[in-house]
Protein backbone atom coordinates (compact mmCIF):
# COMPACT_ATOMS: atom_id res chain seq x y z
CA UNK A 1 0.00 0.00 0.00
CA UNK A 2 1.12 3.88 -0.89
CA UNK A 3 0.73 6.23 2.07
CA UNK A 4 -1.51 8.31 1.77
CA UNK A 5 -1.42 12.15 2.87
CA UNK A 6 -5.06 11.05 4.63
CA UNK A 7 -2.74 8.64 7.29
CA UNK A 8 -0.79 11.73 7.77
CA UNK A 9 -3.35 14.88 7.77
CA UNK A 10 -4.55 16.97 11.04
CA UNK A 11 -7.72 14.70 11.86
CA UNK A 12 -9.25 17.66 13.76
CA UNK A 13 -10.15 20.29 11.80
CA UNK A 14 -9.98 23.71 13.65
CA UNK A 15 -11.22 26.69 11.03
CA UNK A 16 -12.57 30.52 11.41
CA UNK A 17 -14.44 32.48 9.65
CA UNK A 18 -12.94 35.53 7.43
CA UNK A 19 -15.50 37.46 9.65
CA UNK A 20 -13.24 36.85 12.57
CA UNK A 21 -9.87 38.45 14.00
CA UNK A 22 -6.65 37.65 13.81
CA UNK A 23 -6.69 37.48 17.92
CA UNK A 24 -9.39 35.25 17.79
CA UNK A 25 -7.18 33.43 15.17
CA UNK A 26 -4.19 33.97 17.99
CA UNK A 27 -5.97 32.39 20.68
CA UNK A 28 -7.18 29.35 18.48
CA UNK A 29 -3.75 28.73 17.03
CA UNK A 30 -2.88 28.67 20.88
CA UNK A 31 -5.45 26.96 22.53
CA UNK A 32 -5.29 23.68 19.88
CA UNK A 33 -1.55 24.50 19.50
CA UNK A 34 -1.36 24.55 15.63
CA UNK A 35 -0.19 27.07 13.39
CA UNK A 36 -2.75 27.37 10.32
CA UNK A 37 -6.56 27.46 10.49
CA UNK A 38 -8.66 27.07 6.90
CA UNK A 39 -11.00 30.00 6.82
CA UNK A 40 -14.46 28.90 5.54
CA UNK A 41 -17.23 30.89 4.81
CA UNK A 42 -20.82 29.60 3.33
CA UNK A 43 -19.28 25.85 4.24
CA UNK A 44 -15.89 26.83 1.34
CA UNK A 45 -12.37 27.36 1.52
CA UNK A 46 -11.89 30.97 1.11
CA UNK A 47 -8.56 31.33 2.58
CA UNK A 48 -5.66 30.35 4.95
CA UNK A 49 -4.50 32.31 7.75
CA UNK A 50 -0.69 31.02 8.99
CA UNK A 51 0.95 31.87 12.32
CA UNK A 52 3.43 33.67 10.49
CA UNK A 53 0.56 35.56 8.89
CA UNK A 54 -1.09 36.66 12.56
CA UNK A 55 2.65 37.64 13.52
CA UNK A 56 2.81 39.80 10.49
CA UNK A 57 -0.49 41.34 10.94
CA UNK A 58 -2.45 43.49 13.57
CA UNK A 59 -4.71 41.46 16.08
CA UNK A 60 -7.20 43.91 15.52
CA UNK A 61 -7.49 42.65 11.92
CA UNK A 62 -10.13 40.70 10.09
CA UNK A 63 -9.03 37.17 9.01
CA UNK A 64 -10.24 38.08 5.65
CA UNK A 65 -7.31 40.69 5.80
CA UNK A 66 -4.35 38.68 7.46
CA UNK A 67 -5.22 35.54 4.98
CA UNK A 68 -3.71 34.37 2.04
CA UNK A 69 -6.22 33.60 -0.37
CA UNK A 70 -4.66 31.41 -3.34
CA UNK A 71 -4.49 28.33 -0.81
CA UNK A 72 -2.92 25.17 -2.49
CA UNK A 73 -5.30 22.31 -1.29
CA UNK A 74 -4.64 18.58 -2.08
CA UNK A 75 -6.81 15.47 -2.49
CA UNK A 76 -7.34 13.14 0.21
CA UNK A 77 -5.79 9.84 -1.38
CA UNK A 78 -2.36 11.77 -2.73
CA UNK A 79 0.44 10.27 -2.04
CA UNK A 80 2.93 11.88 0.61
CA UNK A 81 5.51 12.66 -2.65
CA UNK A 82 2.53 14.10 -4.42
CA UNK A 83 2.19 16.64 -1.47
CA UNK A 84 5.69 17.08 -1.24
CA UNK A 85 6.27 18.43 -4.64
CA UNK A 86 3.41 20.81 -4.30
CA UNK A 87 4.92 22.00 -1.27
CA UNK A 88 7.87 22.83 -2.91
CA UNK A 89 6.27 23.96 -6.36
CA UNK A 90 4.50 26.46 -4.34
CA UNK A 91 7.40 27.22 -1.86
CA UNK A 92 4.65 27.02 0.95
CA UNK A 93 4.15 25.43 4.36
CA UNK A 94 0.82 23.85 4.74
CA UNK A 95 -1.26 22.09 2.22
CA UNK A 96 -5.48 21.74 3.01
CA UNK A 97 -6.63 18.32 2.53
CA UNK A 98 -9.70 18.26 0.73
CA UNK A 99 -12.49 15.53 0.60
CA UNK A 100 -15.94 15.81 -1.62
CA UNK A 101 -14.59 19.64 -2.57
CA UNK A 102 -14.63 20.21 1.36
CA UNK A 103 -11.75 20.68 3.53
CA UNK A 104 -11.42 17.29 5.40
CA UNK A 105 -7.74 18.34 7.51
CA UNK A 106 -4.20 20.12 6.87
CA UNK A 107 -1.19 18.90 6.71
CA UNK A 108 2.61 20.69 7.54
CA UNK A 109 6.07 20.51 6.02
CA UNK A 110 7.61 19.47 9.00
CA UNK A 111 4.77 16.55 9.76
CA UNK A 112 5.46 15.26 6.02
CA UNK A 113 9.01 15.18 6.01
CA UNK A 114 8.55 13.21 9.43
CA UNK A 115 6.83 10.97 7.71
CA UNK A 116 9.00 10.71 4.47
CA UNK A 117 11.85 10.55 6.54
CA UNK A 118 10.22 6.65 7.14
CA UNK A 119 10.87 6.01 3.76
CA UNK A 120 14.33 6.21 3.43
CA UNK A 121 16.16 3.67 4.47
CA UNK A 122 18.67 5.25 7.40
CA UNK A 123 21.44 2.51 6.43
CA UNK A 124 21.93 3.21 2.26
CA UNK A 125 20.26 6.91 2.31
CA UNK A 126 18.13 5.32 -0.63
CA UNK A 127 14.61 5.23 -0.80
CA UNK A 128 12.14 2.59 0.60
CA UNK A 129 10.19 0.04 -1.60
CA UNK A 130 6.85 2.84 -1.34
CA UNK A 131 8.59 5.56 -3.16
CA UNK A 132 9.17 2.79 -5.74
CA UNK A 133 5.33 1.68 -5.87
CA UNK A 134 4.69 5.23 -5.62
CA UNK A 135 6.88 6.18 -8.43
CA UNK A 136 5.25 3.23 -10.20
CA UNK A 137 1.83 4.20 -10.43
CA UNK A 138 3.51 7.90 -11.31
CA UNK A 139 4.76 6.95 -14.51
CA UNK A 140 1.48 4.26 -15.49
CA UNK A 141 -0.84 7.40 -15.03
CA UNK A 142 1.30 9.37 -17.51
CA UNK A 143 1.15 6.50 -19.90
CA UNK A 144 4.69 5.59 -19.21
CA UNK A 145 5.76 1.68 -20.27
CA UNK A 146 8.02 0.72 -17.24
CA UNK A 147 10.22 -2.27 -15.88
CA UNK A 148 11.27 -2.96 -12.97
CA UNK A 149 14.64 -4.65 -12.03
CA UNK A 150 15.00 -6.78 -9.04
CA UNK A 151 18.30 -7.33 -7.26
CA UNK A 152 18.73 -9.67 -4.86
CA UNK A 153 22.33 -10.49 -3.34
CA UNK A 154 23.44 -13.87 -3.05
CA UNK A 155 24.41 -15.43 0.35
CA UNK A 156 24.21 -12.55 2.19
CA UNK A 157 23.08 -13.78 5.34
CA UNK A 158 25.90 -16.01 5.10
CA UNK A 159 28.51 -12.59 4.80
CA UNK A 160 26.58 -11.70 8.15
CA UNK A 161 27.28 -14.61 9.80
CA UNK A 162 31.03 -15.04 8.95
CA UNK A 163 31.83 -11.57 8.93
CA UNK A 164 29.69 -9.93 11.08
CA UNK A 165 26.71 -7.18 10.40
CA UNK A 166 29.21 -4.02 10.65
CA UNK A 167 30.99 -5.64 7.42
CA UNK A 168 27.58 -7.07 6.05
CA UNK A 169 26.20 -2.73 6.70
CA UNK A 170 29.30 -1.99 5.01
CA UNK A 171 28.76 -4.23 1.99
CA UNK A 172 25.28 -2.97 1.75
CA UNK A 173 26.11 0.75 1.26
CA UNK A 174 28.62 -0.24 -1.18
CA UNK A 175 26.24 -2.24 -2.95
CA UNK A 176 23.95 0.90 -2.86
CA UNK A 177 26.59 2.87 -4.07
CA UNK A 178 27.42 1.40 -6.97
CA UNK A 179 23.31 1.17 -7.88
CA UNK A 180 23.40 4.83 -7.59
CA UNK A 181 26.26 5.14 -9.97
CA UNK A 182 24.97 2.64 -12.15
CA UNK A 183 21.18 4.33 -13.16
CA UNK A 184 20.64 7.12 -14.73
CA UNK A 185 18.75 9.76 -12.70
CA UNK A 186 16.23 10.63 -15.41
CA UNK A 187 14.50 7.31 -16.44
CA UNK A 188 15.95 5.01 -13.55
CA UNK A 189 14.24 5.37 -9.97
CA UNK A 190 16.26 2.78 -7.17
CA UNK A 191 15.15 1.78 -3.79
CA UNK A 192 16.40 -0.90 -0.62
CA UNK A 193 13.89 -3.23 -1.03
CA UNK A 194 14.14 -5.00 2.21
CA UNK A 195 17.19 -6.55 3.84
CA UNK A 196 19.84 -7.10 0.87
CA UNK A 197 16.80 -6.90 -1.74
CA UNK A 198 17.33 -3.68 -4.30
CA UNK A 199 14.74 -2.69 -6.85
CA UNK A 200 15.50 -0.15 -9.77
CA UNK A 201 12.47 0.88 -11.68
CA UNK A 202 12.92 1.89 -14.97
CA UNK A 203 11.26 3.74 -18.20
CA UNK A 204 13.99 2.33 -20.73
CA UNK A 205 12.77 -0.98 -22.75
CA UNK A 206 13.23 -4.45 -21.28
CA UNK A 207 16.61 -5.16 -23.46
CA UNK A 208 18.07 -1.81 -21.47
CA UNK A 209 17.28 -3.01 -18.69
CA UNK A 210 18.74 -6.32 -19.11
CA UNK A 211 22.26 -4.72 -20.44
CA UNK A 212 21.94 -2.27 -16.63
CA UNK A 213 21.22 -5.30 -14.86
CA UNK A 214 24.22 -7.14 -16.39
CA UNK A 215 26.89 -4.06 -16.21
CA UNK A 216 25.70 -3.55 -11.93
CA UNK A 217 26.48 -7.31 -12.14
CA UNK A 218 29.79 -7.08 -13.77
CA UNK A 219 30.56 -3.79 -11.00
CA UNK A 220 29.80 -5.45 -8.19
CA UNK A 221 31.76 -8.45 -9.13
CA UNK A 222 34.78 -6.08 -10.54
CA UNK A 223 34.35 -4.01 -6.82
CA UNK A 224 36.73 -4.74 -3.79
CA UNK A 225 35.10 -5.71 -1.33
CA UNK A 226 36.67 -6.05 2.59
CA UNK A 227 37.66 -9.23 3.80
CA UNK A 228 37.78 -9.88 -0.09
CA UNK A 229 34.05 -10.79 -0.43
CA UNK A 230 32.96 -11.56 -3.57
CA UNK A 231 29.44 -10.53 -4.23
CA UNK A 232 27.02 -11.66 -6.44
CA UNK A 233 23.59 -10.94 -7.46
CA UNK A 234 20.63 -13.07 -8.73
CA UNK A 235 18.30 -10.82 -10.32
CA UNK A 236 14.33 -10.80 -12.24
CA UNK A 237 13.31 -8.41 -14.42
CA UNK A 238 9.86 -7.76 -15.29
CA UNK A 239 7.67 -5.20 -17.84
CA UNK A 240 8.76 -3.20 -20.44
CA UNK A 241 7.57 -5.32 -23.02
CA UNK A 242 4.04 -5.32 -22.76
CA UNK A 243 1.94 -5.90 -26.29
CA UNK A 244 -1.80 -6.02 -24.82
CA UNK A 245 -4.42 -3.70 -23.53
CA UNK A 246 -3.11 -2.06 -19.92
CA UNK A 247 -5.08 -3.24 -16.87
CA UNK A 248 -7.12 -0.44 -15.92
CA UNK A 249 -6.20 -1.06 -11.68
CA UNK A 250 -2.77 0.20 -12.16
CA UNK A 251 -2.24 -0.41 -8.23
CA UNK A 252 -2.56 -3.85 -9.24
CA UNK A 253 -0.40 -3.78 -12.50
CA UNK A 254 2.60 -2.07 -10.41
CA UNK A 255 2.23 -4.81 -7.50
CA UNK A 256 2.44 -7.45 -10.22
CA UNK A 257 4.80 -6.48 -11.87
CA UNK A 258 7.17 -6.26 -8.63
CA UNK A 259 5.85 -9.89 -7.76
CA UNK A 260 6.46 -10.99 -10.68
CA UNK A 261 9.86 -9.41 -11.28
CA UNK A 262 10.75 -10.83 -7.25
CA UNK A 263 9.67 -14.74 -8.35
CA UNK A 264 12.28 -14.08 -11.53
CA UNK A 265 15.28 -13.25 -9.23
CA UNK A 266 14.16 -15.99 -6.53
CA UNK A 267 13.96 -18.48 -9.67
CA UNK A 268 17.57 -17.50 -10.72
CA UNK A 269 19.00 -17.91 -7.64
CA UNK A 270 17.64 -21.33 -6.98
CA UNK A 271 19.34 -21.98 -10.38
CA UNK A 272 22.40 -20.77 -8.74
CA UNK A 273 22.21 -22.83 -6.11
CA UNK A 274 21.04 -26.68 -8.01
CA UNK A 275 23.25 -25.99 -10.99
CA UNK B 1 -22.21 67.87 59.22
CA UNK B 2 -25.37 68.47 58.11
CA UNK B 3 -26.25 69.73 54.62
CA UNK B 4 -29.10 70.12 52.41
CA UNK B 5 -27.80 67.92 49.52
CA UNK B 6 -28.96 64.50 48.70
CA UNK B 7 -27.03 62.09 50.15
CA UNK B 8 -25.87 60.53 47.06
CA UNK B 9 -24.06 64.24 46.12
CA UNK B 10 -22.99 64.80 49.47
CA UNK B 11 -19.42 65.03 49.37
CA UNK B 12 -17.02 65.46 52.34
CA UNK B 13 -13.58 66.72 52.11
CA UNK B 14 -11.71 63.61 51.70
CA UNK B 15 -13.99 61.84 48.94
CA UNK B 16 -13.90 61.24 45.29
CA UNK B 17 -15.77 63.59 42.95
CA UNK B 18 -15.84 63.01 39.17
CA UNK B 19 -16.37 66.01 36.62
CA UNK B 20 -18.31 64.97 33.22
CA UNK B 21 -18.05 66.66 29.97
CA UNK B 22 -20.09 65.67 27.14
CA UNK B 23 -19.44 66.90 23.78
CA UNK B 24 -22.02 66.29 21.10
CA UNK B 25 -21.38 66.61 17.11
CA UNK B 26 -22.43 64.69 14.12
CA UNK B 27 -21.23 61.33 13.29
CA UNK B 28 -19.71 61.65 9.91
CA UNK B 29 -21.24 58.96 7.40
CA UNK B 30 -19.01 56.76 6.52
CA UNK B 31 -16.54 57.90 9.29
CA UNK B 32 -14.21 59.21 6.79
CA UNK B 33 -13.62 61.64 3.93
CA UNK B 34 -12.85 61.22 -0.02
CA UNK B 35 -9.84 59.05 0.28
CA UNK B 36 -8.37 56.38 2.80
CA UNK B 37 -5.08 55.01 2.75
CA UNK B 38 -4.66 51.83 5.06
CA UNK B 39 -0.82 51.38 6.06
CA UNK B 40 0.25 47.30 5.53
CA UNK B 41 0.27 46.59 9.70
CA UNK B 42 -2.68 48.90 10.23
CA UNK B 43 -5.69 47.80 13.17
CA UNK B 44 -8.42 47.57 9.56
CA UNK B 45 -7.37 45.98 6.78
CA UNK B 46 -9.40 47.09 3.39
CA UNK B 47 -11.23 43.88 3.49
CA UNK B 48 -12.86 45.20 6.80
CA UNK B 49 -12.73 48.66 5.64
CA UNK B 50 -14.74 47.42 2.36
CA UNK B 51 -17.42 46.30 4.30
CA UNK B 52 -17.69 48.68 6.67
CA UNK B 53 -17.95 51.61 3.40
CA UNK B 54 -20.29 49.15 1.65
CA UNK B 55 -22.93 49.05 4.56
CA UNK B 56 -22.66 52.94 5.36
CA UNK B 57 -22.95 54.16 2.12
CA UNK B 58 -23.20 51.62 -0.59
CA UNK B 59 -21.69 52.32 -3.94
CA UNK B 60 -20.07 55.00 -3.23
CA UNK B 61 -16.34 54.10 -3.13
CA UNK B 62 -13.59 51.52 -4.83
CA UNK B 63 -11.02 49.89 -2.84
CA UNK B 64 -7.70 50.03 -5.09
CA UNK B 65 -5.26 47.18 -3.90
CA UNK B 66 -1.39 48.75 -4.08
CA UNK B 67 2.02 47.51 -4.78
CA UNK B 68 3.54 49.94 -2.15
CA UNK B 69 5.95 50.34 0.52
CA UNK B 70 3.71 51.30 3.39
CA UNK B 71 0.27 51.31 2.11
CA UNK B 72 -1.51 48.32 1.35
CA UNK B 73 -4.85 49.70 -0.19
CA UNK B 74 -6.69 53.23 -0.88
CA UNK B 75 -10.34 53.40 -0.40
CA UNK B 76 -11.57 56.59 -2.93
CA UNK B 77 -15.06 58.31 -3.47
CA UNK B 78 -16.19 57.01 -6.64
CA UNK B 79 -17.20 60.79 -7.51
CA UNK B 80 -13.51 61.74 -7.05
CA UNK B 81 -12.53 59.41 -9.74
CA UNK B 82 -14.81 61.12 -12.24
CA UNK B 83 -13.19 63.93 -11.97
CA UNK B 84 -9.44 63.39 -12.54
CA UNK B 85 -8.12 59.62 -13.10
CA UNK B 86 -6.74 57.45 -10.87
CA UNK B 87 -3.50 57.20 -12.72
CA UNK B 88 -2.87 61.45 -11.79
CA UNK B 89 -4.73 61.12 -8.69
CA UNK B 90 -2.60 58.49 -6.91
CA UNK B 91 0.74 59.68 -7.65
CA UNK B 92 -0.02 62.77 -5.87
CA UNK B 93 -1.84 61.07 -2.87
CA UNK B 94 0.86 58.28 -2.36
CA UNK B 95 3.87 61.27 -2.57
CA UNK B 96 1.73 63.40 0.15
CA UNK B 97 0.40 59.98 2.37
CA UNK B 98 4.10 58.56 2.52
CA UNK B 99 5.64 61.75 3.50
CA UNK B 100 3.26 61.60 7.17
CA UNK B 101 2.34 57.76 7.44
CA UNK B 102 3.65 54.76 8.37
CA UNK B 103 2.93 51.08 8.00
CA UNK B 104 0.47 50.96 11.20
CA UNK B 105 -1.38 53.87 10.28
CA UNK B 106 -4.77 54.43 8.56
CA UNK B 107 -4.72 58.28 7.38
CA UNK B 108 -8.08 60.02 5.79
CA UNK B 109 -7.58 62.53 2.93
CA UNK B 110 -9.99 65.72 2.15
CA UNK B 111 -9.18 66.35 -1.53
CA UNK B 112 -11.02 69.41 -3.02
CA UNK B 113 -10.89 69.44 -6.91
CA UNK B 114 -11.41 72.74 -8.80
CA UNK B 115 -11.59 73.54 -12.35
CA UNK B 116 -11.12 76.36 -14.01
CA UNK B 117 -13.01 76.55 -17.32
CA UNK B 118 -12.34 79.51 -19.94
CA UNK B 119 -14.59 78.92 -22.52
CA UNK B 120 -14.51 81.44 -25.78
CA UNK B 121 -17.34 82.01 -27.78
CA UNK B 122 -17.90 83.84 -31.40
CA UNK B 123 -20.13 86.62 -31.02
Amino acid sequence: MITTVKEIMTEKLVTISPENSVRKAIGLMEHYKINCLPVIENNQLVGLITSRDVRLNHPNRLVADAMSRNVITIPLNCTLWEAEKLLNQYKIEHLVVIENNKPAGVITKTQLYIELGKYTDSLTGLNTADFLRYKALELLQKENEICIIFLDLDKFGEINKRFGHIIGDKILCGVAQILINSIDAKTDYLCRYAGDEFSILTTEPFNSAVKLTDQISNALKAENWPNKIKITLSSGIAGGQRNTCRNKNLIKVVNNLINTASLASTKAKLEKVTS
Amino acid sequence: MSSNLPNWLAVSEFGRKAQINIRLSDFEIPPMQDILLIGKKAPIGPEAVRRMVEAMSPEQYDIIFLDHKIFEAIVIKKSLLKQISKEKLLPIILEEGELIATEETVIKAQVNITFEINRGIVL
